[in-house]
């Protein structure tokens, strides 16, 4: 039985040992593919766009759509930062705005629905899939959804 | 703005990012092996079958999907990539996995958070879910009806059908 036992573990810990490689292998490859070549040159991007007008430009348009949400205007910079940077941009932008809880769930739908576009946008292409019509449905969602809610809450 | 502070904010910032990027890769690569070796995701995608056979994703394309949209896009879109160079997934195949995942990714991350922050965030999510699952299952009636049809009644989707792909 120990002789068993001992075989077992053996062989457990070389299936183990040979699972554990292949696994960071792929980890790796995937970092490499998505982490160096995609999402890399576009962080990379934007955040020099940060230091441009752009990004406030751009929430200066998106303020009547705000009001059609039921969102004071200022709530568009953290919509815009969410959209071209990320998530966390959006809420680091979002906090000093003051908003109650119905607000921030509005912020919310917006910000979930339609975050991070250049680089998931990106990431979807690597997969070979058309990544314009995809990002035209996550804004008009992002619309609809904040609208659905806005009435509903 | 100091050009200098802003080199070196722009490459801490990458370092880190990658740095996180390269953890989370990895820890999810080897977790889904020691998965796939017990044959615990063959019994998920199982389970999980007869509900995307509906919206038209098969079987193979559920462990994309489901982990794209448990933990963020990214890793579903590295598992697509994944599968799609074993040559289970068709044109079409992927492009639903990738408009699911658009629209309904990163659950567990974006709960906890926005719930943190105060936000009634559950409705949304939900409603995030719902319409991922409309319009992938309209989405798959349509490249359906328009593919063209082989001798065995199979149907055929060309690339074209996705402008600019």
């Amino acid at each position: 039985l120990i002789k068993k036992l001992f075989i077992w573990l053996v062989q457990g810990e070389k299936i183990m040992g040979v699972v554990l490689i292949k696994g960071c292998q792929k980890g790796m490859q995937i970092t490499w593919e998505l982490g160096v070549k995609v999402v890399l040159p576009i962080y990379i991007i934007v955040t020099l766009l940060n230091y441009t007008p752009i990004i406030s430009l751009l929430s200066g348009y998106l303020t009547p759509l705000m009001q059609l949400v039921g969102l004071p205007g200022e709530a568009a910079l953290p919509v815009a930062l969410a959209a071209l940077v990320n998530v966390y941009a959006g809420i680091g932008a979002m906090l000093p705005l003051g908003l109650d809880s119905r607000e921030l769930t509005i912020v919310g739908a917006m910000v979930l629905m339609a975050h991070e576009l250049p680089v998931e946008a990106a990431v979807s292409k690597k997969t070979g899939s058309n990544v314009i019509s995809l990002v035209c449905i996550r804004l008009l969602l992002a619309i609809i959804l904040a609208v659905i809610i806005n009435l509903s809450i | 703005v100091n050009i200098v502070e802003m080199i070196v904010q722009l490459v801490k910032g990458s370092l880190i990012l990658l740095g996180e990027l390269a953890l989370i890769f990895v820890v999810v690569m080897v977790v889904l092996e020691f998965l796939q070796e017990y044959k615990v995701l063959d019994k998920i995608t199982a389970i999980a079958s007869p509900i995307t056979n509906i919206i038209g994703i098969p079987r193979e394309a559920n462990l994309p999907l489901l982990t794209g949209m448990g933990l963020g896009i990214s890793y579903g879109a590295g598992i697509i990539i994944n599968t799609a160079r074993e040559g289970k997934l068709s044109v079409k195949d992927i492009y639903l996995v990738n408009m699911f995942l658009v629209i309904c990714h990163g659950l567990i991350e974006d709960t906890l958070v926005w719930s943190a922050l105060g936000a009634k965030i559950i409705p949304v999510q939900i409603g995030r879910l719902i319409l991922a699952v409309l319009l992938c299952y309209i989405c798959s009636r349509y490249f359906d009806k328009i593919a063209h049809h082989d001798k065995t009644g199979k149907p055929v989707i060309s690339k074209d059908i996705f402008p600019g792909g």
